[in-house]
């Protein structure tokens, strides 16, 4: 063991206390500053009712006077400029400087908005984004005559493919859980086995009756069993075809999943998509110890498609939450969003006589918007201002067209996500419409 | 490519299921009632009071050291019908003793007191947040002749009332209040004014322990201005406002229990009352 005297540490200490002072010291004295810039929105939702007007603050820790401009870029989602700002800023050390903008007659919708700086020795881009009256938002395209038909015709389908409905019970769910949980195996639509699991509160009370949650994935994501505390929930996550745990058929990769069979809409792998949660609906009905009347159909992104479009079909489902559902308003979206039409587009172009406008033809029967004004359920719709999947006009171009019980939770400098404030408002709906007091 | 692998990343699935924990708050608020449940609380309480406030709010003993106790069994019932309206009733017994130091020292009575039943109408509520309900009550006297037990007449009452749930600091919280205009018909019989608030926090995420606070009280008017006995509810005209704690403690969701200690901070006409109570909640469901 080396031994150290108690002097011998303490000058040791005191070296190194020195050098790290020193250093410290040094940075400092080679640190220039920085600035750093804020956006504030007037409106705590992004939305306003004529002119929009932001704040933008800036604050210097340089050490000396840094002159140049703050500026304003406001586009259309689709990137078409429309207003654009700038003004000269001369912002000495240590000062904070407020820069207003406002921006006036514009037509409803929503617009990106860039707000830059630039100085001699910084520049920033602060991207946001604001909606004009959206509630008067539409789209100027129609869902096709033959959109009810073509999916009565996919249920057709689907009631010709015998269920087969198959439970097991995992070993040891129960084990020190409040739930029993099912792994739970179905025909759909042309014969293809899909998954879900079935988690069940564990009571007390055998007559007890639950309420249902029926989960709907994200695209290309694994719904394991879910489980949790609530007592009066049953949860149902399904595994749609060719997702999660209902590869059996159906395994590409995650790139290929949303074009398979994009050029002919009876195939494409979407209407089985749609209808695989339709047999779930189907499977919740066949279950005495679920209550029949008391459904909601939940889901992000794609699972919010898949919540909108089963709730559109399915009048069975008594309560729809759809968080950033993506393909909304498809021909208006295409000029907005990368994902997924840089996919479709390479598949178009392997695949000879097809063109972009026949998808768009097929997928007039998958836009969520078509789906929106068929249901008839309490809907809950969540979006981010800044979705570069979902953007703000097309999901507001389905919220306007939903007919029924209707809300919409806006998360101004959120993208592709919502927060918790989605969550417990749609427990609370929920379970006031459910009367699960 | 590498657009794909940046989008996949955010994509999610929604699920939080919010658990409602207003149901394992104590019964009789502005909170509906879920259908098909049916929620029993039986409940023992002893009041004492050795002192009185007179009809100016002065406080003094009772002449010759005289005592007021009262032991109640109630037994309090609500059932959900649909989504808009509940039944609700209320059947208490009770023992009433007056002890004092001159003959004949102990003077007492017992039985059923008023019968309570009502319909309680789920009114409105504000982002599924703050919930409001109008009831109303039948109250039947059980007994008859007897002032020491009430004053053996009908009476109806109209209450509205307001619950709400939200945080305190990172603690769940709800808040019940209701106030209610009651008239007993006949000689006599008086208005009443009956009003209660309450504040409690649960001490976990599952509302497994609570703790609470409530602010009771009641103003009667009448022309019959005398003093009956110490326990406020036999005057006809007295007031009184009683600051209560009370801890809850849920065993499962089904059976809760409820330990309640209070104190009487003003009055006219009534008893300088303490108050302790346990009570019981039972919740079952049958749909």
């Amino acid at each position: 063991m080396i031994q150290v005297s108690k002097k011998t540490l303490a000058l040791f200490c005191c070296f190194f206390l020195l050098c790290g002072l020193q250093r410290a010291f040094a940075q400092n004295d080679d640190n220039p500053g920085t600035l750093i810039d804020t956006v504030l929105i007037h409106s705590s939702d992004g939305i306003f009712s004529s002119t929009a007007s932001f704040t933008f603050q800036l604050k210097s820790s340089f050490k000396y006077s840094e002159k140049g401009k703050a500026s304003l870029l406001v586009t259309t989602e689709a990137g078409k400029k429309v207003r654009s700002d700038s003004v000269s800023v001369n912002i000495a050390s240590g000062e904070s400087k407020d820069v207003e903008f406002s921006v006036g007659g514009l037509k409803p919708g929503f617009y990106k908005v860039n707000f830059m700086v630039d100085l001699p020795h910084y520049n920033d881009t602060a991207r946001k984004a604001f909606g004009i009256k959206p509630d008067q938002i539409s789209s100027q395209y129609g869902k096709p005559a033959d959109f009810e038909s073509f999916w009565h015709d996919a249920r057709l389908q689907l009631d010709k493919v015998a269920p087969e409905y198959k439970l097991t019970e995992l070993p040891d769910s129960a084990k020190g859980g409040h739930r029993r949980v099912f792994r739970v195996e179905m025909k759909s639509l042309d014969g293809y086995l899909i998954r879900g699991f079935l988690t069940e509160p564990i009571s007390a009370n055998k007559n007890k009756k639950f309420a249902v949650l029926l989960g709907l994935p994200g695209y290309q994501v694994a719904l394991g069993p879910m489980l949790g505390n609530d007592p009066d929930f049953a949860i149902f996550t399904l595994n749609y075809r060719g997702s999660g745990y209902s590869r059996d058929v159906i395994n590409v990769r995650r790139e290929d999943y949303i074009v398979l069979n994009l050029e002919n809409k009876d195939k494409y792998i979407l209407r089985g998509a749609v209808m695989d949660c339709v047999r779930a609906v189907d499977f919740i009905y066949s279950r005495k110890e679920l209550k029949h009347d008391n459904i909601l159909a939940a889901g992000g992104s794609l699972g919010g498609f898949l919540a909108i479009a089963t709730s559109g079909i399915d009048k069975r489902i008594n309560f729809c939450s759809a968080a950033n559902p993506i393909l909304c308003d498809v021909r208006n979206l295409v000029n907005e969003v990368d994902w997924p039409f840089i996919d479709m587009r390479k598949y178009v172009n392997t695949r000879p006589g097809l063109t972009m406008e026949k998808v768009m033809d097929n997928l007039d029967y998958f836009d969520t918007k078509n789906f929106g004004t068929d249901i008839e359920c309490p809907t809950l719709v969540g979006m981010g201002l800044v979705d570069p999947i979902a953007p703000p006009n097309t999901v507001y171009t389905l919220y306007n067209g939903i007919r029924a019980p209707k809300h919409l939770i806006i998360f101004r400098d959120l993208g592709h996500e919502i927060g918790k404030k989605y969550s417990i408002y749609e427990g609370r709906w929920m379970r006031d419409t459910f009367a699960l007091f | 490519m590498s657009l794909l692998k940046s989008f996949t990343k955010t994509l999610f699935f929604v699920l939080i299921l919010f658990i409602t924990f207003q149901s394992k708050t104590f019964a009789d608020g502005g909170f509906p009632v879920r259908p098909g449940r049916l929620l029993i609380s039986p409940s023992v309480s002893y009041f004492f009071a050795s002192s009185q406030w007179d009809s100016t709010g002065t406080k003094k003993p009772f002449p010759n050291g005289g005592k007021y106790t009262s032991i109640s069994a109630t037994l309090y019932a609500e059932y959900g019908i649909n989504r808009k309206f509940a039944v609700v009733a209320s059947l208490p017994f009770v023992y009433n003793q007056f002890t004092e130091n001159i003959d004949p020292r102990s003077t007492s009575s017992s039985g059923l007191t008023d019968l309570e039943t009502g319909l309680r109408y789920y009114l409105a509520n504000i982002d599924f947040i703050y919930y409001f309900s109008l009831q109303a009550t039948a109250i039947t006297p059980l007994y008859s002749n007897n002032a020491a037990l009430g004053y053996g007449q009908e009476g109806a009452e109209f209450k509205p009332a307001f619950s709400g749930s939200g945080y305190l600091g990172s603690l769940h919280s709800y808040f019940n209040a209701a106030d209610g205009v009651r008239k007993y018909f006949g000689a006599n019989g008086p208005i009443q004014n009956r009003f209660n608030a309450t504040y409690g926090v649960s001490l976990d995420d599952l509302y497994m322990n609570q703790v609470s606070l409530t602010l009771t009280g009641i103003n009667s008017w009448s022309n019959d201005k005398s003093f009956v006995s110490g326990v406020p509810e036999t005057n006809r005209n007295f007031s009184f406002l009683e600051l209560s704690a009370s801890y809850g403690h849920s065993f499962n969701d089904e059976v809760s229990l409820f330990l309640t200690g209070g104190q009487f901070l003003t009055g006219r006409n009534t008893g300088v009352g303490t108050a302790i109570s346990l009570a019981f909640v039972y919740r079952l469901d049958y749909r």
